[in-house]
């Protein structure tokens, strides 16, 4: 007799948030289909499709485990539960006494719904360093709405909800249409576009989108604030910009008015190498065509001018009164359960945890909430000791930081590392304990969307491997040992409790599995309401959309937003230009991965075996590069190989690598091969953004040439890139 | 009645998400791709390299049909070549006849599971139950025929309902693969082959595809205005809630 039955829960294999249908016959995962009674309408993609590859993986971690021998040698002995939490509760303890609370921190790898618990843990033992990819990836733009308009999220409204769609869409450094950065949002982008008139693509290099696009837009990387101030001044310039908004909700137009004259077109096009007249037409269709939207993509916030980047964009949407109107940005009525992560938000950070925060006294609108991870890694290199305990949670620091090298010297100095993961990777082979984690299809939780109108249920379909065990059990259980004010009996307990706004209990919810607040339940134009201000207006000090922003003015900060040259570049650096003549990036995404994940799940890897940089035929030409042939990218810090792919989409003077990448089939030893392609080899951490401290993590300097055959066999790597399917234990 | 499908190399975004869900469909073991995305040069500038989906094309004359020995691949009413791969003798010649290369011999000893020296996942085994391959036969895609037939049975219209559709068309987030009757010139792909243009790949085999691809700039939309379903997110009403604050305010619901 089979047992058959259908459960509903929600993908998180990137930002997550489509519905899932999973069938489940006889305790075994037999079919997974998106479904149709969700946001997302039955539609799911490959990453979130190839889950069904997590499950029996034998490469999970199915046990917790202590280093048995260096870091990184890969020596491992099995430990149980409790001992695993009971050392960690005693590390955590012994370093909050000897050494202040605020040496213990908490890291995590992209905002999926850990981030409540992270931030919860951190601050209920009393430290507010926090070690997360934030500051690079989406923190920037909410706390920049938020300086600006005082709320700080706003999303793109795709939906329709108000009575129109966009009319004019920007896709500012961004491939929403395979990243889904901005959770489920990619189906209702890619829908929206049947209703838009114009598309504007913004990226350096040809996307899937550039041949959809109405206008694409070529910069070159990091001068996007250039770019930025040059529409605004086309806009004003031209008397294109939305007059009645700007008079009646915004403050410092004039100023504004002022700094955008010094980018007249001619210059930016100097900047930017975009042809002045698509700056023009980008700016005239921005502005006319409204409503409009713009999506920012986070390579934006991997520059070390971060933040009047996007000041700068963020102006350009107010002064064509792109605001909280139907088609525009808006930010979303929440649901009946609130802030889901008011669960952290009810332990406010005190003085004194914040006058410990790493980085806090430099930039000061990142240190709002987290440390700066870069300030930490420098820190240690300076031989001081910042972090004592380092519990980590999902992400791979190692990866995404800048200066691999750095980071990697910097952790071994960590005096007690913990890694909760489900596979291993180099910032388990870094750890001192390694705890087993659950993959979505094997925990109960729950999903909350970065745009906030809705949440879901996870729910657990099969037991995980081994003896792993969900995010929210694990911190629930080292909290319980080390503040158990803050943590519940239970992982359904503490879901109860996140939940506790609405009349809905975990259990109910679950068999619920979305609440949100869709269609006619949504509400435009908030500022004219009392939603923000009592009488109308923005919740800032002006009462108004600050496109002269007097917190940043207060903070010591420029109020107004400006071009910088990056780091390195042709203009900033013309002597290191010549030997290193190329400018890189690189935000180079594929749809199959998510950030440094799934190299080790064979249905993705088949798409794209090895790390691909993108170079023009005609640059490959001179360089005696043919497609297909690995290549050396090499900047003053290190190099790296990737395969090269000629590309005609991209400019002849720079050239894109593949981002996030290390080899899950590597041997321990060398922390699973995150040297040997990874563009954060070269990346450098001391060129920072005065306000979150972005480095330059997408424009900086290269050369590139072929990589010999011979070179291939070092020992380092002759497996990986010779034998066949590169040695892997996987195949496809 | 010839089923078809449209697909809208525009919207596709080569995510690969056909891919995965036929591998999950139909328990495909390694190596066996039924849709693929390949390499395609167009002239184009700055597209002058691109992808394209492939899959079989269903043709309406089709040379596998004619050239099988043991008469295994068989065209239906409805327009779709099938394998039977009860009958298929592995001769092989119908993917070397294929001028489109949309049809994969099943080898065992290919095929080593997911995870070579380890056991086969969960998934595999029951997959082996659920969706047997014939190992020493030829596989392609059938447009989801079981699905088609089943849903049909029940009386619902495959393109239109998603239980008869097939699972690659289901899944496209963009919204790129249409599917329908060929045969009726008012379904949505003989409007869309009719309005944009859809061409077939290498019509010049003569093989008559039932794929067809429309391409073109679309985003040139005549109006932004939102039709009413999507004003009221009518499907998704049953779930929506609005905060306690939110409903002060502005006393809805």
């Amino acid at each position: 007799m089979t047992e058959k039955k259908i459960i509903k829960t929600t993908c998180k294999s990137c930002h997550g948030g489509c519905g899932v249908l999973v069938e489940v016959t006889d305790g075994v995962i037999t079919h997974i289909e998106g479904n149709p009674d969700s946001t997302t309408n039955g539609t799911m993609c490959a990453k979130g499709l190839s889950s069904i590859q997590h499950i029996d993986n034998p490469y999970r971690i199915t046990h917790p485990y202590k280093r048995a021998g260096e870091k990184g040698e890969g020596k491992w002995k099995q430990i149980s539960w409790e001992e695993a939490l009971d050392t960690i509760a005693a590390k955590i303890k012994e370093a909050s006494e000897k050494y202040g609370p605020w040496t213990v921190a908490t890291s995590q790898g992209t905002g999926r719904g850990y981030n409540r618990y992270t931030h919860r843990f951190s601050r209920s033992m009393g430290s507010a360093n926090v070690i997360s990819p934030g500051y690079i990836c989406h923190s920037p733009r909410i706390g920049l709405y938020g300086l600006i308009t005082g709320y700080g999220r706003l999303y793109c409204d795709y939906h329709g909800w108000g009575g129109v769609f966009p009319k004019t869409q920007i896709s500012w450094a961004k491939q929403l249409e395979i990243s889904s950065a901005d959770s489920e949002m990619c189906y209702w982008y890619m829908k929206s576009l049947d209703y838009c008139k114009n598309l504007i693509v913004i990226d350096p290099r040809a996307t899937a989108y550039t041949s959809r696009a109405t206008l694409w837009l070529q910069p070159r990387p990091g001068t996007d604030a250039a770019l930025a101030l040059g529409m605004i001044n086309t806009i004003i310039q031209e008397g294109l910009w939305d007059k009645e908004f700007v008079e009646n909700w915004t403050y410092g137009f004039e100023e504004l008015k002022k700094r955008a004259e010094e980018y007249p077109v001619e210059k930016v096009e100097e900047i930017t190498w975009v042809p002045k007249e698509k700056i023009i037409q980008a700016a005239r269709l921005f502005a006319v065509d409204t409503p409009g939207c713009i999506q920012i993509g986070s390579s934006l916030e991997r520059q070390a001018n971060c933040g009047q980047t996007l000041r700068a964009i963020i102006d350009l949407m107010g002064i064509c009164g792109n605001i909280e109107r139907p088609g525009s940005m808006v930010s979303w009525v929440l649901p009946e359960t609130g802030l889901i992560e008011d669960v952290f938000n009810e332990i406010p950070l005190t003085d004194e945890m914040r006058s410990h925060i790493y980085g806090g006294d430099k930039f000061k609108m990142g240190a709002a909430r987290t440390c700066n991870p870069d300030t930490i890694i420098r820190e240690f290199n300076k031989g001081e000791i910042p972090i004592r305990v380092w519990i980590s949670v999902g992400g791979q620091q190692i990866v995404h930081m800048a200066s691999t090298k750095q980071v990697v010297e910097g952790l071994k100095k960590v005096d007690f590392m913990v890694q909760v993961d489900q596979f291993w990777g180099p910032m388990a082979e870094i750890s001192d304990i390694v705890l087993p984690a659950a993959h979505w299809l094997e925990m109960d939780d729950i999903y909350d969307m970065h745009p906030r109108f809705m949440i879901e249920a996870h729910n657990k379909c099969v037991d995980p491997p081994g003896e792993a065990q969900s995010d929210a059990w694990i911190f629930n259980e080292i909290g319980r040992r080390v503040s158990p004010k803050y943590w519940f009996k239970d992982v359904e307990t503490l879901l109860d409790y996140e939940l506790r706004k609405a009349p809905v209990s975990w259990k109910q919810f679950s068999e619920k599995i979305i609440s949100g607040c869709f269609g006619p339940d949504q509400v435009y134009y908030k500022y004219k309401t009392d939603y923000w201000r009592k009488g109308g207006g923005f919740p800032t000090p002006t009462g108004k959309m600050e496109l002269y922003s007097t917190v940043l003015e207060n903070l010591g900060y420029d109020p107004l937003p400006f071009f910088e040259e990056p780091g390195e570049s042709p203009y900033s650096t013309p002597e290191l230009a010549k030997e290193y003549p190329l400018v890189l990036t690189t935000g180079f995404r594929s749809p199959f991965y998510f950030l440094a994940q799934y190299r080790n799940i064979p249905w993705l890897r088949s798409f794209m075996e090895y790390p691909t940089m993108q170079i023009n035929p005609e640059t490959a030409k001179k360089l005696g590069i043919e497609d297909g042939d690995f290549v050396w990218i090499e900047s003053p810090r290190g190099k790296i190989i990737q395969k090269a792919r000629l590309f005609p989409g991209i400019d002849p003077r720079v050239v894109a690598a593949t981002a996030n990448w290390f080899y899950p089939e590597a041997p321990a030893q060398g922390f699973r091969g995150v040297f040997i392609s990874n563009p954060n080899v070269l990346t450098d951490n001391n060129h920072q953004d005065p306000m979150y401290g972005s480095p330059d993590l997408t424009c900086l300097l290269c050369k590139v040439y072929k990589c010999q055959p011979e070179e291939l066999k070092d020992p380092q790597y002759a497996d990986i890139f010779t034998k066949e399917h590169g040695g892997r234990p996987w195949a496809w | 009645m010839r089923w078809g499908m449209v697909i809208n190399l525009v919207k596709c975004t080569r995510c690969h998400a056909c891919v995965a869900a036929c591998r999950i469909e139909h328990f495909l073991p390694l190596g066996m791709n039924w849709p693929r995305l390949i390499a395609w040069e167009t002239d184009v500038p700055g597209q002058e390299l691109t992808t394209v989906p492939v899959r079989c094309n269903q043709c309406k004359e089709a040379p596998c049909v004619e050239v099988c020995p043991a008469e295994a691949t068989k065209k239906r009413e409805d327009g779709i070549v099938y394998v039977d791969n009860d009958i298929c003798v592995g001769c092989r010649y119908c993917v070397v006849v294929c001028p489109y290369q949309n049809r994969t011999f099943f080898s065992r000893d290919k095929d080593p599971g997911y995870f070579p020296g380890y056991q086969r996942t969960r998934f595999e085994k029951a997959g082996r139950k659920l969706f047997p391959h014939v190992a020493g036969t030829t596989e392609k895609c059938d447009f989801c025929m079981e699905r088609i037939d089943a849903g049909m049975a029940k009386g619902l219209v495959p393109g239109k309902d998603r239980e008869a559709t097939p699972a690659c068309v289901n899944t496209c987030q963009a919204r790129a693969l249409t599917f329908g009757d060929l045969d009726d010139p008012e379904s949505e792909i003989s409007v869309l082959i009719k309005e944009k243009n859809g061409f077939q790949l290498h019509p010049e085999y003569g093989t008559e595809p039932s794929v067809y691809y429309i391409d073109g700039k679309i985003g040139n939309a005549p109006s932004n205005i939102a039709p009413r379903e999507a004003q009221t997110a009518a499907h998704m009403q049953h779930l929506s809630t609005m905060e306690e604050r939110a409903r002060q305010i502005f006393g809805k619901k």
